[in-house]
């Protein structure tokens, strides 16, 4: 108050009035702005708290537990630094699920991309009884891997499975689908192409249908046959798609677990054993927990660095 | 179970009995370790007894007061001393069995008795060395038109192991399994059992591809007249055969003995304990225990020799016919990662499938079992 009546004597002129207005205005703005900003933070909290709790402090907790020797039944964990690290570089069996894994995420990427397409291609082309196509096409994904599982396992089954029975309808000799080391990991990726193309499918459908309609137009008026438009136009139109498929259906192929655990159990010999059912293995039910936990650090590493590939891969090309 | 439970909550009407039942094998054991470690224990769990040294050492068990068992009427004479020595660690008695659940055979009279394998009787002739067995297998198969035996292992994390690890205690070769040590294990006879067992799987005896379901399956449809299995399968085959019989794995190698193990009570550490609950817990295990012919009547042979020597189970046929097999049961070897549904079990069972299956030969297999034995025993032990 005392300032106002001090500067009173002189009248402020209009800019000065003016100027006041405007910055008086700009503050009343910013306080607004700073009130909604804040309300968005409490839209922002439930899934900050749950993005918290269940994700960054089990990666940070997990990390401290790496440079322990935490056990399952153990109540004391002591510090024992980069011993892990050096134990999982040298353990045979993480270099072999590794090599299992990478192995599992080729042969079963490929058609999971292949088959998908030729799928989505069939049904956009107009297959009558498009409908059924589509369902029959996406049902499989739906069911839990469990139905899967026991479906499956009952078809590959070695004395009594339908596959057995044909191959023996044929006169020939009975396969071990999941009991043979030769065959077992090309099964389990068999199971999950027949049990996961199913969304790439989608994906490719959805990709084929928002290709503009006047390229194929403009094509077919430059004389290009089925073939020439589907390989000038539909799969370059579909390289933005493809590179998403392919980018999701290898993370997914390494994270492979639950069919593995449930048709083999990481048999026979240990050729199916994915690196994911190793750490089960070792941190639930061999109880080690910290070593467990210093493979999947190096496992989360691996795949990091794969991402970082494939990211900067596409941002040279962009 | 659920009956038993039942009858105790009428004999024990003051005590209130929550009852949960897990899926068998490793889950359950992780659940367990997690439920103690996390401080939500039961106030009594069953484990198989075979886990027990890997469990008491890790603090996360409480030994059984020896008086208080007493009070409710279970004395250390009551239980078989081989098993009564395995519930020990450091001299405290850890778990409390309710059965001994071997490795038997079971077999149907219908097929047994034209083959020439049956005393008058009823009960099945006895078989004394491996080449008999075999012969027995060979009698069967010229009955049913297919095979004698019915024995499935095929991606199974244990019925390889239960079935070796028995014939092993039959050979009474000697095992040393020392944490930080190299395994003390007879080679020479492993190769000469896994030779016998891939001997039997030859498509006549026994079919040489078979899982656990369809071993089942094809003694039930009668295409083998013997099962090699656990007492745990006895009510669903007597559902096919109310007439099956029963007898201990015959004793081929010279000392009776057969894979078995005994699902056994423990006290899971709590973190408040409560006197109250303690003793009410006594209470209902002491009560269960004394139920022990309802158990058997699902199989299992019951841990108490008073239960076991009683009339009423003379009378169940076929458990009192293999009833002996509980005095030569030969447990996993004592060390941390062995025992039912361990993956030691899960690994052993993986490398005999090599052999088992005639793609590798059964030195091979031995080299690999005791690479991994190897391998275990230089793993720090989780407690």
């Amino acid at each position: 108050m005392s300032a106002t009546t001090s500067t009173a004597a002189v009248p402020p002129s209009a800019d000065v009035r003016k100027s006041r207005r405007r910055a008086e205005r700009e503050a009343e703005r910013r306080a607004q702005r700073l009130h909604s900003g804040l309300s968005g933070y409490w839209f922002l909290a439930p899934f900050a708290i749950v993005f918290l709790l269940f994700l960054i402090w089990p990666i940070v907790y997990g990390l401290w537990m790496s440079f322990t020797d935490r056990t399952l039944i153990g109540t004391n964990p002591g510090l024992v630094g980069l011993e892990n690290y050096i134990e999982a570089f040298g353990d045979a069996q993480v270099w072999q699920t590794l090599w299992q894994t990478v192995f599992f995420t080729v042969i079963s990427t490929i058609p999971l991309v292949i088959v998908a397409l030729v799928m989505a291609l069939l049904v956009f082309t107009g297959l009558p009884g498009q409908w059924l196509w589509r369902f029959a096409f996406f049902a499989s994904f739906l069911l839990p891997v469990a139905v899967v599982t026991q479906v499956w396992g009952w078809m590959f089954q070695p004395d009594l499975g339908l596959f057995n029975t044909w191959l023996g309808n044929l006169g020939l000799d009975p396969v071990g689908w999941l009991t043979d080391e030769r065959f077992a990991m090309w099964s389990i990726a068999l199971v999950t192409v027949w049990w996961t193309v199913g969304f790439n499918f989608l994906l490719y459908l959805a990709a084929l249908q928002a290709i503009p309609e006047h390229l194929y137009e403009a094509a077919a008026i430059d004389g290009a046959g089925a073939w020439r438009r589907l390989f000038s136009v539909t799969i370059p139109q579909l390289g933005r798609t493809t590179w998403l498929v392919l980018i999701l259906q290898v993370l997914a192929s390494l994270k492979v677990f639950d069919q593995i655990y449930l048709l083999t159990g990481g048999g026979p010999a240990g050729t199916t054993r994915s690196t994911l059912l190793y750490i089960y293995d070792t941190g639930f039910v061999n109880y080690r927990l910290g070593y467990a936990s210093a493979i999947s650090y190096i496992f989360f590493a691996l795949i990091i660095v794969l991402s970082l590939i494939q990211l900067f891969n596409r941002r040279k090309e962009a | 179970m659920g009956e038993i439970v039942d009858e105790v909550r009428v004999e024990l009407p003051d005590i209130s009995i929550d009852r949960t039942t897990l899926a068998w094998g490793a889950p359950y054991y992780t659940k367990l370790a997690m439920a103690s470690t996390g401080g939500r224990a039961p106030e009594a769990a069953v484990m198989h007894l075979s886990r027990l040294i890997g469990y008491a050492p890790g603090g996360l068990l409480e030994p059984f007061d020896m008086d208080m068992l007493e009070q409710v009427g279970i004395r250390e004479s009551d239980i078989p001393a081989a098993l009564f020595e395995r519930c020990l660690f450091q001299d405290e008695m850890y778990a409390l069995p309710l059965d001994t659940h071997p490795f038997i055979t079971f077999y149907n009279p219908a097929i047994a008795e034209p083959a020439g394998l049956l005393n008058p009787d009823g009960t099945l002739i006895e078989i004394t060395s491996p080449d008999e067995f075999l012969d027995a297998g060979r009698a069967m198969a010229d009955v049913t038109g297919a095979q004698g035996i019915a024995y499935g292992y095929l991606s199974d994390p244990a019925q390889a192991w239960r079935l070796f690890w028995g014939l092993y205690g039959q050979s009474g070769a000697e095992y040393d399994f020392t944490p930080g040590q190299d395994v003390g294990f007879d080679d020479g006879t492993a190769v000469e059992l896994l030779e016998f067992m891939q001997s039997m799987l030859d498509g006549t005896v026994a079919a040489p591809n078979s899982d656990y379901g369809s071993a089942i399956a094809n003694f039930t449809t009668e295409q083998a007249g013997l099962i090699l299995s656990g007492v745990w399968e006895k009510t669903s085959l007597q559902g096919a055969f109310p007439d099956l019989g029963g007898s201990p794995v015959p004793v081929m190698f010279g000392t009776p003995a057969a894979f078995g193990d005994s699902h056994s009570y423990v006290l899971p550490r709590q973190l408040t304990p409560n006197p109250a609950r303690r003793e009410a817990t006594y209470e209902v295990l002491g009560a269960i225990l004394k139920q022990g012919l309802t158990w058997a009547g699902a199989g299992h042979i019951p841990s108490l020799i008073p239960v076991v020597e009683s009339p009423e189970y003379q009378d169940l046929v076929p458990q009192s016919n293999y009833a002996q097999a509980a005095e030569s049961i030969f447990l996993d070897p004592p060390v941390w990662f062995a025992g039912s549904g361990s993956d030691f079990q899960n690994r052993m069972c993986q490398a005999m499938q090599t052999a088992l299956q005639g793609l590798g030969s059964a030195r091979d297999s031995v080299d690999t079992m005791i690479r991994e034995m190897n391998t275990f025993l230089a793993t720090p032990a989780p407690a």
